[in-house]
């Protein structure tokens, strides 16, 4: 591996870019995910900064089962993602549906719709574990490489 | 030969770009350090605009299909270069610039213009309803800060009588107390170069939380990465005119003078952080309000008076 490709990958790990995406949910999730951007919990020192824009990010963070309304939009703004990216489904009901599970209206969990790295599962889901399971996911990366990699790369 | 080499070093190396560009990372780092620390946050390890560029650099660069394919990536090197090349006739390592000539003033005034225009033709033609609007914005902000900028960086000039800004720099460091003088414009200017970096409180081009990032929001990849770079340069190149034109202190060692334009820097950082961090955004026609009303007539006041004593002195 290259230096200039090593380089690249500490960049990726030490500064990930986040976005939010309310696919369905009943909004828990969504006053956890952000509190904890607040200055309690402090994101930016280990480099998380909040984008508007679905190009700057590189994470995709979403809440929520997936509904038909929000369907096309959340692979719309999956597709207007650049490569790397990531993407971390956060509660119960953005993992499996959870109690809207086999409603008229929802597809199911985020991964109905399009793949999904890290599931943190909880009702609602606390800051502390959505720290912890970006903390994984960057982990994740190396271990992605140990076993020959490029699952990250599409 | 040797010559030929010294120069490339200084327009490439020590005082040129590299210097400009890590300098200017280093600035961004100490930027959103204190700025978090000003809110009791932490704040980002000292690498992390470097982290940023490097990641931005791996991505893949997405040009969208409405966009105008050759406008949307060239945009960013303009932007890039030339705050590179408007660096060059700032002084860095003692009195003398890299290059100077009887006129560098108005070059780099002119260069000074280039990053803000090209902002505004990155988001005209990356055809998004949210970069249109920011886009429309940084020319109308632009209107706002033009002539109290240029009119207060062209105060001091005419008591010192000279265009180039290593000879200003020169007479006003062989005159130091007639800098006080010129302390209503150097408020002015430095009220009218936060709003020309778009920081808060007039950072109402790219408010993230109305039009997401304003003109930019197209960009990915490598030329979002060399967007971001431009910025960093350009805050660090205001800064170094600012300190060049109104706080000339020099003792004549080079690197004496050379620590103390670090000092300077740091110092006028802080004073820009200051702003940002204690007021809230404006609304665009407050902005232009505030720019016609109160700069713009301070500035003017300044010139009648510096060519009054223009006549005295």
């Amino acid at each position: 591996m290259s230096l200039i490709k090593k380089a690249i990958d500490w960049g990726t790990k030490k500064s990930p870019w986040i976005i939010h995406f309310n696919a369905g949910a009943c909004n828990g999730c969504d006053i956890e995910t952000i509190d904890s951007l607040t200055p309690r919990y402090d994101l930016e020192r280990v480099g998380i900064l909040k984008q508007g824009s679905p190009r700057h990010a590189d994470v995709l963070i979403c809440t929520g089962a997936v509904t038909l309304q929000t369907r096309d939009r959340l692979i719309q703004i999956y597709e207007q993602m650049s490569d790397p990216k990531f993407v971390i489904a956060i509660g119960t009901c953005a993992c499996t549906g959870g109690i809207f599970e086999d409603c008229y209206c929802v597809t199911g969990g985020i991964d109905s719709v399009i793949p999904v790295d890290v599931y943190i599962p909880g009702c609602a889901v606390r800051p502390e574990a959505i720290i912890s399971a970006v903390d994984k996911l960057l982990g994740s990366l190396d271990n992605d490489k140990k076993e020959g990699g490029g699952n990250y790369e599409s | 030969m040797i010559e030929f080499l010294k120069i490339l070093c200084k327009l490439f190396i020590f005082p040129g770009f590299l210097f400009l560009s890590v300098y200017s990372f280093l600035l961004d780092f100490l930027d959103r350090k204190l700025y978090a620390r000003m809110q009791n946050r932490v704040g980002p390890p000292w690498y992390q605009p470097l982290a940023d560029f490097l990641k931005l650099i791996g991505k893949k660069t997405i040009i969208p299909a409405d966009a105008n394919a050759v406008i949307f990536s060239v945009m960013p090197l303009v932007s890039l270069a030339a705050v590179t090349v408007g660096f060059i006739y700032l002084p860095v390592l003692g009195k003398e610039a890299i290059f100077s000539f009887s006129g560098d003033f108005v070059i780099v005034l002119y260069l000074l213009a280039i990053p803000p225009l090209a902002a505004f033709l990155a988001g005209w033609y990356s055809r998004a309803v949210y970069s249109t609007i920011g886009a429309t914005r940084i020319l109308t902000q632009m209107f706002a800060y033009e002539v109290p900028l240029f009119i207060s960086v062209l105060a001091p000039t005419l008591i010192a009588g000279t265009w180039s800004i290593t000879e200003l720099t020169g007479f006003y460091a062989a005159h130091p107390l007639y800098i006080f003088i010129n302390l209503p414009v150097a408020i002015t200017a430095l009220i009218s170069f936060q709003c020309k970096l778009e920081r808060a409180p007039f950072d109402s081009p790219e408010a993230e939380t109305e039009i997401v990032s304003g003109a930019l929001v197209e960009y990915s990849g490598r030329l979002l990465a060399f967007f971001k770079l431009a910025h960093n340069c350009e805050l660090l190149f205001v800064i170094s005119l600012f300190s060049a034109i109104y706080l000339p202190f020099m003792t004549g060692i080079i690197w004496v003078d050379f620590i103390l334009y670090i000092v300077k820097t740091l110092f006028i950082l802080l004073l820009l952080i200051l702003m940002r961090v204690t007021m809230a955004r404006i609304e665009i026609n407050n902005t232009l309000n505030f720019c016609w009303k109160y700069l713009a007539p301070v500035t003017l006041g300044q010139v009648i008076l510096n060519l009054l004593l223009r006549g005295v002195l």
